[in-house]
């Protein structure tokens, strides 16, 4: 896939941002989709599926949490919510119906071409090095993009994925926040440490058994996660 | 930052006065009630004693005249006055023609002139007297058939003693029943005071940002007017507070839409500036940097409205202070030499909120850089549980004057008017002041330590105790 190729669905009722964010994002070189209302991205994304996906969380009719997880149902498109507020409950919310990443309102095109370079990069990257690793049950195969879960193979988004072998490429090491915040979003220290908190807890969901008493992902307190290697 | 107060001088609190008054009021009724009683005891006693005696010795004077003959002489009386009723300590003197028979223990100059002189002219009396420094009774018949009188002088000092004891009961009673007084007044203030603590516990409280403080249904007719009211207020208040900081919530919520098409428009210009003429570029970075500001101003009033909405949440986790403070040196491009770290503990940490203590951060370094004339070191150190972050610059410093004022709202401090390309908001240090403040720290400005020109500021934060990390 080269640049110039990549889709981006931008879902915003409001047409000065969506028009002004599709110029933002047509001067790095991408090809924009718009769509005002939810019903539209999803139409939208049926027919012509996008590489990446940003969401406005306030959306009249079906609202962008809902648009998130329908798209999550059939596919592991990086998504991104963007929110009018900071506020836990939304950012949480966006996180757990699915999206990678947030962005809050007003954010500068820079930031926003940035988090779309870095989630393209993490949807393509499957060059880890490592071939297969193993831990008990737990089986990642990087390159394949594979994970499986006692025999069983087990799907996961992408940015999960990453996540899961940034984790297993490093058994037993103790991972914090910010280092994962840098090795699967690309953020600096003062990225935001529920992205992570979130997506472990998803990612629990689906690798353990008991996501309450989990076996592989173990919570460091104070110092972040890591990998059980036995 | 209170106000002066006019110096008390001797003033007394209101349970001190409740109580006060209690013990005076008992001290002043006892006092009363003893004085009636010693006053009518003595009226009843003396009386009693004075209407026996006078019965006896009319009783003994007619006796002593019907034994009498026109022959006795002043020998014969001894053994008359022997046969006659004795009164309990009373003694008895007879005068017979021009001679007297005095008493054992009391002579003829004892008795008090005045009343012999109206004796002898003929008439009854009794007169009250003091005879060797005792209280006597003298009670006088003249005995008409002859030229003779009967005295009956009576010792009142058992009455007195009676009375001297009574006068100690009674004193006595009065000291208990006004520390009985004072008792009753300290547990009358006490519980009087309650209510009161109360009230001002909870104004303390709503004073301390909790504003949901409300005063419990106390139950008390009299009590429930002020528990109503002062309810009634706080909630006015709440509502007050909550309103203003929607208001300005919600201004910013509805400035960020247009605010992200601006953004994204000034982006698409600022990549094709080549295309733009001279003057448009010029109007454009103007927009730029205005856009900037704008936003930021409106950030940083939501993020305000959060605090005065008391709705601003610490996001805890346990921070290393090290890279904290090195990670905002990065983000403001700033060399990591400048950090000086004056504590052995390499893995020093902090519970907070990273966002918070890392915006709290930048504030300070941004306000160095733009009105400090640049940063000259950031220094970490630790003092008892405290840890210390100083941001020291090359400015002109901060008068004393100006110290507190410069983290209010909207301040700019000795060095307004002297900006030409001022970007900030105005709200950065009081967002420091609040951001700390939510974090039990504190933060101040003092002079540079080496004595030279410059602003030192100090962001003072509790340290995390061991066995307390918390995720």
């Amino acid at each position: 896939m080269s640049v110039s190729e990549t889709q981006i669905l931008t879902v915003e009722d409001d047409e000065r941002i969506r028009t002004a964010v599709r110029l933002a994002l047509e001067e790095e070189g991408w090809s924009v989709d718009e769509a005002s209302t939810g019903e539209e991205a999803l139409t939208s994304f049926t027919r012509n599926p996008a590489d990446v996906v940003l969401i406005d969380i306030m959306l009249p009719g079906i609202d962008g949490f809902e648009v998130c997880r329908s798209i999550r149902r059939t596919s592991d498109v990086p998504i991104i919510m963007v929110t009018a507020r900071n506020d836990t409950h939304d950012v949480v919310a966006g996180l757990e119906a699915g999206a990678d990443d947030y962005l809050t309102k007003p954010f500068a095109p820079k930031e926003l071409s940035a988090r779309i370079r870095a989630l393209l990069r993490r949807a393509r990257s499957s060059d880890s090095g490592t071939s297969r690793i193993q831990i008990n049950g737990l089986v990642v195969i990087p390159e394949e993009g594979v994970v499986l879960v006692d025999e069983r193979e087990i799907h996961l988004t992408r940015t999960e994925f990453r996540l899961l072998v940034e984790l297993a490429s490093n058994p037993g090491r103790v991972l914090s926040r910010e280092d994962l915040l840098q090795r699967v979003w690309d953020y600096d220290y003062f990225g935001d440490g529920r992205l992570v908190d979130v997506h472990v807890r998803r990612l629990r969901t689906k690798v353990e058994i008991d996501p309450a008493k989990p076996r592989y992902i173990i919570t460091m307190r104070g110092m972040g996660y890591k990998l059980q290697p036995e | 930052m209170s106000k002066e107060r006019a110096p008390r001088i001797f003033t007394f609190g209101l349970q001190a006065r409740i109580l006060f008054s209690y013990a005076v009021g008992g001290l002043a009724i006892s006092l009363l009630l003893a004085a009636v009683t010693l006053t009518f005891a003595r009226q009843q006693l003396v009386d009693d004693r004075e209407a026996s005696a006078a019965a006896i010795a009319v009783n003994n004077a007619s006796r002593l005249s019907n034994q009498l003959t026109p022959e006795s002489t002043i020998e014969d009386v001894p053994g008359i006055v022997d046969s006659l009723t004795r009164i309990e300590g009373a003694q008895t003197i007879v005068r017979l023609n021009s001679s007297w028979l005095p008493a054992p223990e009391i002579g003829v100059a004892d008795l008090p002139a005045s009343l012999v002189s109206k004796i002898t002219d003929g008439s009854p009396g009794q007169m009250r007297s003091s005879i060797d420094e005792r209280p006597h009774l003298t009670i006088g018949i003249p005995l008409v058939a002859f030229d003779a009188d009967y005295f009956e002088v009576v010792n009142l000092s058992d009455v007195d003693d009676t009375l001297n004891t009574l006068q100690i009961i009674v004193g006595s009673a009065a000291g208990f029943t006004t520390f009985l007084g004072a008792l009753i007044g300290l547990w009358a203030s006490r519980r009087t005071l309650r209510p009161l603590r109360r009230v001002g516990e909870a104004a303390a409280a709503i004073a301390g940002g909790k504003l949901d403080t409300r005063l419990d249904d106390q139950n008390d007719p009299d009590l429930d007017v002020l528990t109503e009211s002062f309810n009634e207020m706080v909630e006015a208040l709440e509502d007050r507070i909550r309103r203003d900081a929607r208001f300005a919530s919600d201004v910013s919520h509805e400035l960020r839409s247009p605010l992200t098409t601006l953004t994204s428009s000034v982006a698409v210009l600022e990549a094709r500036r080549n295309e733009l003429s001279e003057r448009s570029r010029t109007a454009l970075d103007l927009l730029s940097i205005d856009l900037a500001r704008f936003s930021r101003l409106v950030e940083d009033l939501l993020e305000i409205s959060r605090f005065d909405g008391g709705v601003a949440a610490l996001e805890n986790s346990s921070i290393k202070v090290h890279s904290l403070v090195s990670a905002a040196l990065r983000t403001h491009h700033l060399d990591s030499s400048i950090l000086i770290e004056l504590t052995p503990l390499s893995d020093l940490h902090v519970n907070g909120d990273k966002r918070r203590l890392g915006r709290a951060l930048s504030n300070l370094l941004t306000n160095g850089i733009h009105y400090g004339d640049g940063i000259t070191s950031v220094s970490i150190s630790t003092e008892d549980q405290l840890v210390r972050i100083a941001v020291e610059d090359e400015g002109p410093g901060v008068p004393i004057t100006e110290r507190s004022k410069i983290f209010d709202r909207f301040s700019r401090g000795a060095s307004a008017g002297q900006r030409g390309d001022d970007t900030g908001s105005g709200l950065g240090l009081s967002m420091v002041h609040e951001d700390i403040r939510l974090h039990g720290g504190q933060v101040w400005v003092e002079d540079r330590n080496d004595g030279k020109s410059g602003a030192r500021f100090v962001i003072e934060l509790p340290m995390t105790a061991e066995g307390e990390l918390d995720l």
